[in-house]
């Protein structure tokens, strides 16, 4: 039987104090759309709705979590250019209509948007973010990555190529991406208050099925380092970190960014599945929360016993993680899964993730 | 004077280099030479295209080395391709419908692909992507195709293979079906009753050779 309440075992381990049990986040976004029979267009169109969906669902099932409002393709909205909302069949998440960059001249002609404003899908983050702290919940703003927001800023194919044609321009992309970043980040922790904020951070196309590790230091990596350093002047407490997909050889660069602000700041990791457990705690459990990486599409294929015995597996690997531990699963919770499926973390934390 | 061995070696590597002024180059002048096309883009561009799967799958190689690549290998072909002498004994090649499902716009996994595909001596239709069920089995059906790839991204549009399957074998048609994509595996693959699977491009290809026994 649980002893704490959601809030006090996810406040447990951000602070470092073990909580009755492991904590679950589920990293649900559209599923919870899904789950309350809200089309997945209005649940990224409105943030209201977005907030709504989420924070159903959270009270449905009982999980640690924060609404937030984020996806994968953010940045080209954001420049200007034009997205597409989930209502079509098999869709997912907003999708790149248009792409703010197309040749590389657009580059230097491409404004960083208004310091003084929520822009995009901010604006819509801003909703979700009013209705948690109005709530006694923290603001989580979408603070990268840097690298993925300016492969969709620019047509993805070619911002590759330039990575390797054109580093220069390149560079100048990458760079007022997140310039758009910092300044939404601080326009939010002037709202709110930096204590109330947390950042997440995190996306794809860095990933080592992309680029190489030697591409993701140069281009990657002092970008992520400009934006993270803004996070620890702003004082901002908490980062939810999510290299998504296979980073494995991207490790080495999370480490050392980690090392450069000496450790501080509470940062929560959620790799995918690719990344096993054990390297995840050997890398940066002595300082950071890990959360699990229970994988994404076997919660939408397998049953509920296969569910449960996969976050048994994960718990029992992370679960005595020196700074903590939460069940996650290694990217978003698949929109279409079954209902039942986030009780499988649920009812596994609670038969195998219970702290003597 | 330069001779054939060091135009396809050059060829071959400015295909592993993704320099495309330099593949460009050297398509004219094997023209120019006398060397029979077909040797070209078989020893030459092919072999560094070889070369670059290779690569890319021990890691020495990723997307956006591989993306010039191709583009170096594409600008030969197209200085090459009209001097192709067509030889109507030659055993036809396997027709393959490519493409995104529906619901999803990733396609850089399906270029990729689609042009190591064309390496291997496959015709290629692309129906895109965000395809619907019905535009795969249709154009299967138009094209006599014998192998259909399908890629996802997403758990969204994993979803959508499964039902191009089905209407592929309720039709009886000959095309096998090779699925790929990052939320996939060969559980997956074979659960929904796909022919193959390839975990990446390279892999892709070979599934793709032996399903045909090429």
């Amino acid at each position: 039987m649980d002893k704490m309440s959601p809030v006090e075992r996810f406040h447990a381990v951000l602070m470092g104090e073990k909580p009755d049990r492991v904590p679950v986040n589920p990293f649900i976004l559209g599923f919870s759309a899904n789950i309350i029979g809200m089309p997945l267009g209005d649940f990224y169109a409105d943030g209201n709705k977005c907030f709504e969906a989420q924070f159903m669902c959270m009270r449905l099932y009982g999980y640690e979590a924060t609404p937030m409002y984020g996806y994968a393709s953010c940045g080209p909205w954001e420049f200007g250019g034009k997205i597409g909302f989930p209502y079509g069949e098999g869709h997912s998440a907003p999708y790149v209509i248009e792409h703010p960059v197309m040749e590389i001249g657009d580059i230097d002609k491409l404004e960083v948007p208004d310091s003084n404003k929520p822009v995009g899908g901010f604006v819509e983050a801003q909703k979700v973010s009013d209705r948690c702290v109005e709530m006694g919940m923290p603001a989580i703003i979408q603070g990268g990555s840097v690298f993925t927001a300016a492969a969709v800023v620019a047509d993805t194919s070619k911002f590759l190529r330039w990575i390797k044609t054109e580093p220069k321009s390149a560079h100048a992309l990458l760079d007022k991406v997140s310039q758009m970043y910092i300044n939404q980040i601080e326009y939010f922790a002037n709202k709110y208050g930096p204590e109330k904020c947390v950042v997440f951070d995190g996306g794809p196309v860095e990933a080592n099925t992309v680029i190489s590790p030697q591409k993701f230091e140069e281009f990657a990596f002092p970008y992520m380092m400009k934006v993270h350093k803004k996070i620890r002047e702003l004082d901002i407490p908490v980062t939810l970190m999510h290299p998504c997909a296979d980073q494995n050889l991207n490790i080495p660069y999370y480490i050392k960014m980690r090392e450069s602000f000496n450790w501080k700041g509470i940062y929560a990791w959620i790799f995918g599945p690719e990344t096993p457990l054990k390297t995840q705690i050997e890398k940066f459990g002595s300082h950071d929360i890990i959360g699990g990486n229970v994988d994404p599409p076997s919660i939408q294929t397998k049953s509920y016993q296969e569910v449960v015995q996969l976050c048994k597996e994960n718990i029992e690997q992370g679960m005595d993680n020196p700074r903590g531990f939460i069940l996650c699963p290694g990217c978003e919770f698949p929109p279409l899964a079954e209902p039942i499926k986030p009780m499988a973390f649920i009812d596994a934390a609670r038969q195998f993730g219970v702290y003597k | 004077m330069v001779s054939k061995e060091e135009i396809l070696e050059g060829l071959a590597k400015a295909v592993i280099d993704g320099d495309e002024v330099k593949s460009e180059e050297l398509a004219k002048k094997s023209l120019e030479l006398g060397i029979d096309p077909y040797e070209a883009l078989m020893n030459g561009c092919n072999k560094g295209m070889a070369k670059v799967s290779d690569l890319y799958e021990c890691k020495e190689m990723f997307v956006p080395e591989i993306l010039l690549s191709a583009d170096a290998m594409y600008a030969a072909i197209d200085i090459l391709k009209p001097h192709l002498k067509v030889d109507a004994s030659a055993k036809k090649p396997a027709k393959v419908i490519i493409g995104v499902a529906q619901g999803d716009i990733h396609d850089i996994g399906k270029n990729l692909v689609k042009m190591m595909l064309e390496v291997a001596g496959f015709i290629l239709v692309d129906v895109g992507k965000d395809v619907p069920v019905d535009t795969f089995v249709k154009k299967a059906e138009e094209e006599d195709a014998d192998l259909v790839t399908i890629s996802a991204l997403m758990t969204t549009s994993m979803l959508y293979m499964e039902p191009v399957i089905k209407q592929l074998k309720g039709k009886n048609h000959k095309a096998k079906v090779i699925v790929g994509g990052a939320p996939i595996n060969s559980d997956f693959a074979k659960k929904i009753g796909a022919d193959g699977y390839g975990k990446d491009a390279v892999e892709a290809v070979k599934v793709a050779k032996n399903l045909i026994g090429a």
